[in-house]
């Protein structure tokens, strides 16, 4: 389910009295969902998507609902029962709220539509079980030890903090030059890979 | 008295008394025994069936052959340790009663190992792990439950750490998206030329 977006955002035009906040918020999310289905038929159906919004419109007006029959090879049943009623609704609280702040929220989502998109990369990287959460790493040059007295050799110890199922794993290694060298050979050829594909 | 090969500490007792029995041995045999111990300490494992003839004519009893074993052990791998040149663990050694012929087989033997020395000490130094080996797998996501049209890269690793104990192998599989693994590798040259920069 998509997360609300950031609370300045769907704040303006304040005055009014709390639950009508609510009711933007609520616009704010079904605004959220109505504009990623929305960019979705507008980019693979423009007429298609357009007619189908002045149906669901018909079908709140007590006219002709839109039939599923029509677009059946678009969507499957649970998108299709999704979207009738996130756009009913969507049409629904907008006019019978009095809201006129949806414009607002709506230039939020534009500005902001990277920054979400990001977010939702990032969701969909944290799929696999395990994934990268951060790192950090420090360099360190051992001096000495009890096995020779002057020892000099640079270490780097690298720690990654990688999320397993919601729980942080943290991975810690020292790695000499050689080691080193041999990580950072390997991390260019899948570099260079994804270089291509970009 | 203070020796280098000591640390600049006092010779201890037992190797001051074992000394002497290396002094029973031939030099002859005390260079071939000389090498034996290298090997061991180099890791190439030690034939004990060759010491046992070595230090048969002197007629060494087992506690004899230990002893000696041990205190070349110790003058090598301390030499080796405080980086003492062969010539100052010479006249060391014969300050310490190793008699000149003997002396001069042990420096020989000790001269040539002493950088194979020096690097196995420096490679058997305390490790808080080790990185075996890295595998990775770049997948290219097309579409996600969270975003239809993803089309980014990610990157999947596998590191395989060995742990600060020894035989304690651990591997952390993950994965990383485009942008992180970026800064990842960025990162991790920036660690690679301050290193350089260390020689």
């Amino acid at each position: 389910m998509p997360r609300p977006v950031p609370s300045s955002g769907a704040q303006h035009g304040g005055g009014r009295p709390g639950h009508c906040f609510l009711s933007q918020l609520h616009i704010a999310l079904l605004t959220y969902l109505h504009i990623a289905l929305l960019t979705y038929l507008l980019d693979k159906l423009p007429p298609q998507g357009l007619r189908l919004c002045h149906r669901v419109v018909d079908g709140l007006c007590g006219r002709e609902t839109p039939h599923r029959g029509d677009y059946s090879a678009t969507w499957s049943l649970e998108e299709w029962l999704d979207l009738l009623s996130s756009l009913t609704e969507f049409f629904r609280m907008a006019v019978g709220n009095n809201c006129s702040d949806e414009e607002a929220v709506l230039n939020v989502l534009r500005a902001r539509q990277d920054e979400i998109r990001r977010a939702l990369l990032d969701r969909t990287t944290s799929i696999s079980s395990s994934t990268l959460q951060d790192f950090d790493w420090q360099l360190k040059l051992a001096v000495s030890s009890d096995k020779i007295s002057s020892l000099h050799t640079p270490l780097l110890s690298l720690s990654l903090d990688v999320r397993e199922n919601g729980a942080l794993q943290p991975v810690t290694v020292e790695i000499n030059r050689e080691e080193l060298n041999t990580l950072i050979s390997s991390l260019e050829a899948a570099n260079k890979v994804v270089l291509q594909l970009k | 008295m203070r020796f280098r090969f000591c640390g600049d500490l006092d010779c201890p007792d037992w190797v001051l008394a074992e000394i002497s029995t290396l002094a029973k041995l031939s030099s002859v045999k005390m260079k071939l025994l000389c090498a034996q111990v290298l090997k061991d300490l180099l890791g190439e494992g030690i034939d004990y069936d060759k010491i046992a003839k070595l230090t048969a004519d002197a007629k060494f009893e087992s506690g004899d052959i230990k002893a000696s074993v041990a205190v070349l052990s110790f003058i090598f791998s301390s030499a080796a340790k405080h980086d003492v040149d062969s010539e100052s663990l010479s006249s060391e050694l014969q300050q310490l009663g190793l008699p000149k012929e003997h002396t001069t087989g042990l420096c020989r033997s000790y001269e040539d190992k002493h950088s194979a020395l020096q690097d196995k000490l420096r490679e058997t130094s305390l490790r808080l792990g080790r990185l075996e080996a890295v595998s990775w797998r770049v997948d290219y996501t097309l579409s996600s439950s969270e975003l239809r049209e993803v089309n980014e890269p990610t990157i999947q690793l596998k590191l395989q750490v060995q742990g600060a104990e020894s035989g304690s192998t651990e591997t952390a599989v993950f994965s990383v998206s485009a942008d992180k693994f970026r800064v990842l590798l960025a990162e991790l040259k920036q660690a690679q030329a301050l290193m350089n920069a260390l020689q």
